[in-house]
């Protein structure tokens, strides 16, 4: 496992990839070798940094990409810096994901800006899953889909929805998962995506031994100091809260209480 | 060129090799940094609160970011200073610096407890009451509210320990000077200024207050100006020294505590965005001194209090 260090990674490349949404890739062999699921926490002009996942992962090159969506000035920002510039980010911090096993079909499950953790996970692991390999990703409308063509440059079998229908299916990605889940009883599933979505995909997944979910909450700094990110999960004593920067953000979901 | 200085200073009885300490509940215990923060150039670490059983703390979200600043409503989640002893002081004991242990309670005995059971370790430089907690005999009005509550949790801790005892001022009163006097009386060695100032957000989506915790405290650049106000009256009230905190990014906010009264200070949201902020600011301290024509951090200490020359 890569050890977290502060690093000024040069900006290799800042592009639009859905409205209000901003692909970057950094130069860094360090934050290459990270995890998928791991993530960066960037320094903005801001009180905080900010917490981005991976995006992808290309340890030939020694290139790391983040994705965003633009919510507020700290991201806002972000999306502004210029290509061959200095990026100040915190990294690779967490627990990402674990590899998948061989022989079970693999489910990733993507929503909205949840998606981009999914393909690193895939890039990384595509090609070790001699089982089939299925993508359903998921956003409000089709212009806030991200990576939708990455996913297809690499597995045949990637289902689209939109709420309104714009692209793919009308509806969340759970009615495929639902479809999926009775096909593949054996399956292993990896999400990311808007927290009410998770508890969705825990729920209609109980019982399946290999679910992942990679979350996403209010995060201080990054290094598990504060105990400001936490989710609740099944301590030996009952509930407890768990960090998501450090003992997360990539959680099994039998580990959670929703 | 920047002549080497001796940036050792006291707090009482308690030697620091410089005035920067990292703060209370914005350090961990001590590992979470030590991948990224070489600990033993600090002054001392102040370790995150511990009570005498583990507290859950508050629902999420537990902080939001504001203008210059930044809500928190943590709530005070600590394993218990059983667990605390056994996993972390033993750490913080190796770190090459001094340990400062932060103390919590919601009754005066808790907060006995707690210091009493500290008494066994010898790795404990000084202890620091959080009397900002809620006082569940007083409805839930916190100790640090009242002279008279503030005083009598002082009393009680400094009967069971010869420690250096410091307390960590609310800056959510009328006239902190009042408390900083009686806890003073009651035998504090030192006193911390400021806790965090209290605040809220709300969530315009949601329609709800931000944090889970409904309100929070506010840290950062945005209450260095309350904090300075409080360190330059209390430092005039009371004749033991006091350690300044709020807001502290650089080697000038130092000096400008140190001017305003504080021996010491204590950095705390800085660290967030930038975990070498205190190793930065105690590299610039001798450049800073000498641009302000002081021999050592001391020299600074009160200048800027009336009746100085």
């Amino acid at each position: 496992m890569t050890q977290p260090a502060i690093v000024k990674a040069k900006i290799h490349s800042v592009r639009p990839v859905a409205v209000g949404h901003f692909e970057m890739l950094l130069e860094s062999s360090q934050l290459a070798a990270a995890d998928p699921g791991q993530f960066v926490h960037v320094r903005t002009p801001g009180t905080l940094r900010r917490p981005i996942s991976f995006s992808r992962l290309d340890r030939v090159h020694g290139r790391a990409g983040i994705l965003w969506q633009v919510v507020g000035a700290g991201t806002g920002w972000l999306s502004q810096q210029p290509t061959g510039g200095r990026l100040d980010v915190l990294g690779p911090l967490g627990r990402g994901f674990p590899a998948p096993e061989a022989d079970r079909p693999w489910c990733l499950i993507g929503g909205g800006v949840g998606i981009p953790p999914l393909f690193a996970a895939l890039q990384i692991w595509g090609d070790s899953v001699r089982a089939p390999i299925t993508a359903v990703l998921g956003a409000r409308r089709g212009d806030l889909l991200v990576m939708v063509d990455d996913f297809r440059n690499r597995i045949g079998d990637v289902q689209v929805t939109t709420d309104d229908g714009s692209q793919g299916g009308q509806g969340t990605v759970l009615g495929p998962l639902a479809h999926w889940r009775a096909r593949h009883p054996n399956g292993q599933i990896y999400a990311c995506g808007p927290t009410p979505m998770l508890a969705e995909v825990a729920q209609l997944c109980r019982g399946v031994e290999r679910v992942y979910l990679a979350l996403e909450q209010r995060m201080g700094c990054g290094v598990g100091a504060c105990l400001a990110c936490v989710v609740l999960a099944q301590g030996k004593q009952g509930p407890e809260w768990r960090r998501v920067c450090h003992d997360g953000p990539v959680f099994a979901a039998k580990e959670l209480v929703w | 060129m920047v002549k080497p200085v001796n940036l050792e200073v006291a707090v009482g009885t308690v030697r620091l090799a410089n005035p920067v300490l990292a703060a209370s509940g914005t350090f961990g215990f001590g590992p979470e940094y030590a991948g990224l923060a070489n600990l033993a150039r600090l002054g001392g670490i102040a370790a995150k609160g511990v009570s005498p059983h583990p507290w859950p703390g508050n629902p999420p979200p537990r902080v939001w970011e504001t203008e210059s600043g930044l809500l928190n409503s943590i709530g005070l989640q600590n394993p218990g200073v059983e667990a605390f002893c056994r996993e972390y002081l033993p750490f913080l004991a190796r770190a090459g610096t001094r340990v400062v242990v932060n103390v919590i309670g919601r009754t005066v005995d808790e907060y006995c407890r707690v210091v009493e059971r500290l008494e066994a370790e010898a790795a404990v430089d000084a202890i620091e009451l959080n009397i900002s907690c809620p006082n569940i005999k007083e409805g839930g009005l916190s100790f640090g509210q009242d002279p008279v509550h503030a005083a009598e949790v002082t009393a009680a801790v400094r009967a069971v320990t010869q420690r250096p005892l410091w307390v960590k001022l609310s800056p959510n009163v009328t006239e902190p000077e009042r408390i900083a006097e009686a806890v003073a009386a009651a035998g504090a060695d030192a006193l911390t200024a400021i806790n965090t100032v209290l605040g809220m957000a709300i969530d315009l989506k949601r329609r709800r207050p931000a944090l889970g915790g409904l309100s929070g405290g506010l840290s950062g650049p945005a209450i260095k100006p309350i904090a300075l106000r409080v360190v330059y009256q209390v430092a005039q009230t009371v004749g033991i020294p006091v350690i300044g905190i709020g807001g502290i990014r650089t080697a000038e906010d130092v000096a400008e505590f140190m001017m305003a009264g504080a021996s010491a200070v204590m950095v705390g949201t800085a660290t967030f965005s930038d975990p070498s902020t205190m190793e930065r600011i105690i590299e610039d301290l001798p450049g800073c001194l000498q641009r302000l024509g002081a021999k050592s951090p001391s020299d600074l200490i009160g200048a800027a209090l009336p009746g100085r020359p």
